[in-house]
């Protein structure tokens, strides 16, 4: 081997410098995102109930035949009406349990006595379809304990949410997945 | 013409096939609706609207608008008439008063956050005192710029929602407590109404939301709002359970929703004027509670019918309140214009 072969010249020098210092920063740039995303954890899909308007779109802008969006209830918000309006038609011929008197096309809400003159409501996840009808009949005249929330056990997290992108008061955003849901707490109830 | 030019049925078939594949991904692009813009396509038994229900026959009115009283106080909550017709309206930060044209009087910033108000009349103790209802106690002001007395506190789970004053005694509507609280003038508690109680055929006041309301009529006896019993209730001073009266419903002589009427005051002649929330109407019953006309409809308090099944917090219709001076003005306040709407018989 000659000496001169061996030799490095000031290109080549400055050619492997670059090299190394551009794999270099690669490296770190990707070390500072995994820690980045270590910090912020998942994000999952969530709508603010504060921004929502009911407008029945997460019943049919989901991706999935089964919208992701339910109803939920805030129990210590409700006044466990006995003339709820989440629960009847605005004008119920009388207040028993019969289809032509509720509210909920799809018979997703159950009304079971608790003691006179209260009821307590509930939500029949399988039936809900997230129309969001009764959370209208509920804020219309009472305490708005009725809201909708993405559930996460049915939520498929999609990159771009379908119900988002239709959502036109701009409800939901990507929360943290350890606290995904967005409850209501106790507002207006006496 | 040359062959290549030629159109064979080969080449017309393929041609079409294109044709077709481009109209059904035109049709695809366009039926698509990522923004939402074209609505739910829900059936219509998935539709919410009170609409039909805010009608009201205009011949039912019996009031005009005289005077309004534009407000310049955040969240008002609450309008009384005091002597000489003198209005009273409190809101979160303070209690402004107008002489019975709508001048401003005076305004003054109030320590805590006032939530209804009562002017004592010629009649009471203490002449055109002021009470206060805060959240847990009374206050009681003497002038409008005096010093307030504050009574002893109910509690942490008070929420005095209404006042009413008779000759010698304060009553205040307690949301919370689901009872009216009885004092006399000087702050002292001298009973309870209302609470629930088997043997005296009272079956206690149901109150899913903060609007329960009283007041004093001119035949001596006390009259409380059951809202969620839809029913106006008279009590003797010392809780006896006299007479009730008032229907659930949506037509315009009933109370309509959960839970109403959300505002009452009576007249010099012992006619009852209520404010519906839901719904927004006022309306007049006569001494026995058999309904005489409507005050003002949603056309008014309610002009986008939609804001009626609006379900976001800030944006949905506060409920009115109600009050009469001695002429019988019916004097509303109503939160979501800012103002204060005058009415007299047409």
């Amino acid at each position: 081997m000659t000496e001169t072969s061996c030799k490095l010249d000031r290109r080549s020098f400055v050619g492997i410098a670059l090299r190394v210092a551009g794999a270099a920063g690669i490296g770190g740039l990707a070390a500072a995102l995994a820690v980045r995303r270590g910090q912020s954890g998942e994000l999952a899909w969530q709508l603010d109930p504060h921004k929502c308007v009911s407008c029945g779109n997460c019943a049919t802008y989901c991706v999935l035949d089964e919208s992701a969006v339910k109803c939920v209830h805030s129990f210590p918000m409700c006044g466990y009406c006995d003339l709820c309006t989440g629960y009847f038609q605005p004008s119920p011929i009388e207040l028993k349990t019969g289809a032509e008197n509720q509210l909920c096309p799809t018979g997703a809400i159950r009304r079971q006595f608790i003691e006179d003159p209260y009821f307590e409501y509930t939500i029949d996840k399988e039936l809900c379809i997230g129309c969001g009808k009764c959370v209208k009949g509920c804020n219309a005249f009472g305490n708005g304990s009725l809201y909708l929330q993405v559930q996460h056990d049915r939520c498929k997290n999609c990159n771009e949410c379908a119900i988002a992108v239709s959502c036109p008061s701009q409800a939901f955003s990507r929360v943290p997945a350890k606290d995904a849901y967005l409850l209501k707490i106790r507002e207006t109830k006496a | 013409m040359p062959a290549s030019a030629k159109l064979n049925p080969l080449n017309f078939a393929i041609g079409g096939l294109i044709l077709a594949g481009i109209a059904v991904g035109v049709l695809v692009v366009l039926m698509n609706d990522p923004s939402g813009d074209g609505g739910n396509r829900l059936p219509d038994a998935f539709d919410y609207s009170l609409e039909e229900y805010q009608k009201i026959d205009p011949a039912l009115v019996k009031y005009r608008q005289t005077a309004e009283i534009p407000l310049e106080m955040q969240e008002p909550r609450g309008v009384a008439a005091g002597i000489d017709d003198k209005i009273y309206v409190v809101g979160k930060d303070g209690l402004a008063v107008f002489d019975p044209q709508g001048t401003e009087v005076k305004t003054v910033r109030l320590e805590g956050e006032t939530q209804c108000v009562a002017v004592a009349g010629k009649d009471h103790s203490v002449p055109g005192r002021i009470y206060l209802g805060m959240k847990d106690h009374i206050q009681a002001l003497d002038t409008v710029d005096g010093p307030a007395i504050s009574w002893e506190s109910l509690g942490e789970k008070a929420n005095l929602t209404s006042l009413a004053v008779a000759e010698q005694d304060v009553f205040a509507a307690d949301a919370g407590n689901r009872i009216v609280w009885r004092y006399d003038a000087s702050g002292k508690l001298l009973g309870r109404i209302g609470g629930k109680d088997e043997a005296r055929n009272i079956r206690g006041f149901v109150i899913p939301s903060p609007y329960f309301e009283t007041a004093a009529a001119p035949d001596g006896l006390l009259r409380v709002v059951n809202p969620g019993a839809h029913k106006i209730e008279a009590f003797t001073f010392d809780g006896h359970l006299e007479l009730s009266w008032g229907q659930r419903g949506l037509d315009v002589a009933a109370f309509c929703g959960c839970c109403n009427p959300a505002a009452m005051a009576i007249l010099p002649d012992g006619r009852f004027v209520t404010g519906e929330k839901g719904i927004p109407r006022v309306k007049v019953y006569d001494a026995e509670g058999k309904f005489e006309c409507v005050v003002v409809g949603p056309d008014v308090l309610a002009p986008n019918f939609s804001a009626t099944t609006e379900t976001r917090e800030d944006m949905r219709l506060k409920p009115v309140d109600v009050a009469v001076d001695s002429k019988s003005r019916i004097i509303v306040l109503d939160p979501n214009a800012g103002k204060v709407r005058i009415f007299e018989k047409k």
